[in-house]
């Protein structure tokens, strides 16, 4: 008797497809997508950092070390990439702080529908135009800018404050770039806290500050190292907002290798400070991977 | 305590919102210099619909965020279904591999894409641009489907399969009806990542070949009109919705709390 | 003619071995339960049947007809999962009528029989509501009605009433045992509640480590266990471990009989008696030789739960339990000197 006979009526039985097969196609077409896309582009760009110079027309191909010597031959890079170390620090550190208080006050001083709905209001420009964002601040902190105004209303003969093109104009642009990413890890954290955990807090004599430092900071930690990263990570990488918020001192590692892919044409140069920076990048990661890989699961 | 947390939340809205409020304000302000006092006008916006350049790179943006979503969707949504539903070796290294694309900052994905496009004569454009939009709003649909996935339990194909489902009947009326709000919600959101991508596009772009995002910098950085605000405007509020309409579809935590 | 037969049926996950050699017949129109605590192979068993899992060697036959090969969809199964599984987005009459349609009845007569259906699990007129708005005890019988209406060759239930509350769990299984019979379906049931296993059984199967350690009725199982793991498990027991002395078993200087046959003198054999078969009384009140065994005892404590009376009891280093009925309100004080007494028959030897 044939194995469909068995149930009535029931489709027949045939061939199936063997597993592998099905799994490989299911996944084929994305990763040949992202290889072709991300992974050969990066290799390729690995490949040029040891080029002598831009293969263009005739010119023979050299293959050189000496592109990742750029911070020896030319020591400015290293201010270069001082200010964006710094810049980077900064926008982390003050993401840290006031993210941090923001999910805080999220999960302590709000609830429900309320709460649902200040977290998208906080998420929200996240997922907007950076770019857009960016030039906004540029009306509210220029010379004669909003902020100017705003002052003058109350005292009209203030000296002006706007602070356009400056570093601190720069972090500010990043921090307001980035600042959701913290509260979303934060809050993601300190929602886990365990309301019990800080009135058994309370009830051993913890005031306030105890509970903050020696109980929520440390709880939520996993939080607010992946929110760094995720800041950190990017805003070193960013030549946008130096450029538009920065103007001239908007000098940084990011401008730094676009002016060699758009302006100077230093393809091998400009590949071999990118993956410096990646290696950074990677070894921020690897520090951190722990941690990482610990809030991922939670 | 609670009001001082408030008020603080308060403030950071308006760190958050006051920039946006006061550019969208100037577009419609009518010195072309942003001299106060406000003078309420749409002439900006009435220039802009006349703004040859502006508009062609509008419907790029849109043409292009509309097929990267299709792609991306279909694609990411198969390999959702692979990563989160099936049990293979190399599963973990090949979740791994999806987060090149996020967190590898995208200067450095962008200026790597321009090396490789133009050494195997891709070369430069919309269809340049294209594969990188795709590449980059791929790993976000996989998590949003996969975490779609997560929380859809796998027993109720088997009870599909036990009641006499073929596993691809059980996909269509069982799998696919439920993980509809995921696949919108992802679609929804490569939609927004394509829609609001610059770096990319900026250095894959050519000439004549532009997205808004990057005729709005290089105006910028070139002098500019109120008309800018106006356009920003239309770009923010656009994104905004779309990803309010994410929001409805796929929880605004999920994403965090996988990647 | 129907039932379910395993044939040396073997699954191994990597170097672990979930189940090895199950050969089972599964008697047509019975209700089996499959008991064992986690990781002892039941659900890997259950899903073997089901088509889930596709076993490693050996071979299933459902109704007769070979199916080892036969996937999921074309075997003819109803089966109830542990969360119920229903589908959220279809009405509760969508869900009944699932199974149906995929078996070409559509339209009026599908309907007849989803309404049938519901009716049989006492939940007529709820065709139109959603899962979602169903409690717990009304989305299990939903998922019980989805599963029988198709009329299935076999029906698995795995783990179907642990989601449910105690008595809910008392109500549904009184449910399920009527629907059973109603129907005559040939059920296997996967539980690790001993107490619902020997509710609902016909038969029941212990699995320990991916064998089957015994399988009978719930009374032949529960009163002669096999194996110092049966006894264990389905209930609670006293071990008494002895070398053969003659006719009987000496223990800790004490003899005691048992109506199993022995083996050889001076093997050792381990005895196991059920709590509630002991007898406690004072020693000095407690008259020798009317049973065949007693044993001397000192009441370490006492468990006092209203109804019955567990108490802790030391014989020399042998350390006992015994259940008893409250009878006379005024359970032994803790140090009483006692006698313990049991029938001969009662005196089960086990393996291991």
């Amino acid at each position: 008797m044939p194995p469909e006979a068995s149930a009535a009526g029931l489709p027949a039985t045939r061939r199936r497809m063997p597993s592998w097969l099905a799994t490989a196609a299911l996944l084929l077409p994305s990763y040949a997508w992202l290889t072709l896309a991300v992974l050969l582009p990066l290799a390729a760009m690995f490949a040029f950092s040891f080029l002598h110079a831009t293969p263009l027309g005739n010119k023979p191909v050299v293959w050189t070390l000496e592109q990742y010597r750029a911070f020896y031959d030319q020591p400015y890079l290293l201010g270069v990439a001082w200010a964006s170390l710094s810049i980077g620090l900064w926008t982390t550190g003050i993401c840290a702080v006031v993210g941090f208080a923001a999910a805080l006050a999220l999960v302590r001083a709000t609830a429900g529908r309320a709460r649902e709905t200040l977290l998208i209001l906080v998420l929200l420009p996240f997922w907007t135009n950076g770019l857009v964002r960016v030039f906004s601040w540029t009306m509210v902190i220029r010379e004669g800018g909003f902020l100017d105004v705003f002052v003058r209303w109350f005292w009209p003969s203030a000296p002006s404050l706007g602070f356009l093109y400056t570093t601190p104009a720069i972090v500010l642009g990043l921090v307001h770039g980035y600042l959701p990413y913290m509260v979303l890890t934060c809050y993601i954290a300190l929602l886990s806290v365990d309301e019990a955990v800080i009135e058994a807090a309370q009830s051993l004599g913890a005031r306030w500050w105890t509970v903050l430092f020696k109980i929520l900071v440390p709880l939520a930690a996993p939080g607010l190292v992946t929110g760094a990263i995720l800041i950190f990570v990017p805003v070193i990488g960013a030549f946008m907002e130096p450029r538009i918020l920065g103007g001239r001192v908007g000098v940084t590692m990011g401008t730094v290798i676009e002016d060699q892919f758009t302006q100077a044409f230093n393809w091998p140069l400009g590949s071999a400070l990118a993956f410096t920076m990646l290696a950074v990048v990677l070894a921020v990661f690897a520090t951190f991977s722990g941690v990482l890989r610990r809030s991922a699961t939670t | 305590m609670i009001k001082i947390a408030r008020l603080f939340l308060a403030l950071v809205l308006v760190f958050l919102y006051l920039p946006i409020i006061v550019m969208a304000a100037m577009g419609f302000n009518a010195s072309p210099l942003y001299a106060l006092p406000f003078d309420f006008t749409t002439h900006w916006y009435q220039e802009l619909a006349g703004n040859g350049r502006l508009i062609e790179a509008g419907w790029n943006s849109i043409w292009l965020a509309v097929l990267t979503a299709v792609i991306a969707t279909a694609l990411g949504t198969l390999a959702a279904l692979a990563l989160w539903r099936r049990t293979f070796r190399g599963r973990s290294i090949l979740r791994i591999l999806l987060l090149p694309p996020i967190a590898i900052p995208w200067l450095i994905t962008g200026t790597a894409m321009l090396v490789f496009f133009f050494w195997t004569g891709i070369g430069r454009g919309l269809h340049a641009m294209l594969i990188g939009h795709v590449a980059l709003a791929i790993p976000y649909v996989v998590l949003v489907v996969g975490t779609g996935l997560q929380t859809l339990r796998a027993d109720l194909e088997e009870a599909a399969m036990s009641l006499g489902s073929t596993p691809i009947h059980a996909f269509f009326r069982v799998t696919l009806p439920l993980l509809l709000p995921s696949i919108v919600g992802a679609a929804l959101f490569a939609f927004a990542v394509s829609l609001d991508q610059f770096v990319i596009s900026y250095f894959l772009s050519v000439p004549g070949m532009t997205t808004l995002p990057v005729e709005i910098y290089s105006a910028i950085r070139k002098g500019f009109t109120p008309e800018i605000n106006a356009i920003s405007t239309i770009l923010l509020v656009a994104s905004m919705i779309i990803i309010l309409g994410f929001a409805r579809f796929a929880r605004p935590g999920g994403i965090g709390e996988r990647s | 003619m129907s039932g379910v037969d395993v044939t040396a049926v073997a699954k191994n996950y990597g170097a672990t071995k979930v189940l090895t050699d199950i050969t089972q017949n599964f008697e047509s129109g019975t209700f089996t339960s499959l008991l064992g605590p986690s990781g002892s192979g039941k659900t890997t068993l259950l899903r073997i049947i089901a088509g889930f899992v596709a076993p490693d060697e050996g071979a299933v036959r459902i109704a007769g007809a070979d199916v080892t090969g036969v996937p999921v969809h074309a075997r003819n199964i109803g089966m109830v999962f542990q969360s119920y599984a229903l589908f959220p987005h279809m009405s509760v009459a969508a869900n009944v009528g699932f199974g149906l349609g995929r078996r070409g009845i559509r339209g009026k007569a599908a309907k007849a029989q989803v309404d049938e259906a519901l009716e049989m699990v006492r939940l007529p007129g709820f065709g139109g509501r959603y899962p979602r708005q169903l409690s717990g005890g009304q989305q299990q019988r939903v998922a019980l009605a989805r599963a029988i209406v198709i009329r299935p060759d076999v029906l698995l239930l795995d783990e179907p009433l642990s989601a449910l509350d105690r008595r809910l769990r008392q109500e549904m299984q009184v449910e399920l045992l009527r629907i059973q019979r109603e129907s005559g379906l040939t059920t296997i049931f996967v539980t690790h509640d001993q107490e619902e296993a020997l509710t609902l059984s016909d038969k029941v199967a212990i699995l320990d480590r991916g064998r089957i350690v015994q399988m009978g009725r719930p009374a032949e199982v529960y009163e002669r266990p096999r194996t110092r793991f049966a006894a264990e498990f389905l209930g609670d027991a006293n071990f008494l471990t002895g070398k053969v002395r003659g006719s009987a078993v000496e223990i800790a200087g004490a003899t005691i009989m048992t109506e199993d046959r022995l083996p050889a003198e001076g093997a050792t054999v381990t005895l196991a008696v059920r709590p509630e078969k002991i007898a406690i009384r004072p020693a000095e009140t407690a008259r020798s030789g009317a049973v065949e065994n007693s044993l001397p005892a000192t009441v370490s404590s006492v468990i006092y739960t209203g109804t019955a009376l567990t108490y802790m009891l030391r014989s020399g280093d042998l350390h006992l339990k015994v259940f008893a009925q409250n009878s006379d309100g005024s359970p032994l004080a803790a140090g009483s000197a006692v006698v313990l007494s049991w029938s001969a028959r009662h005196s089960v030897m086990v393996e291991g």
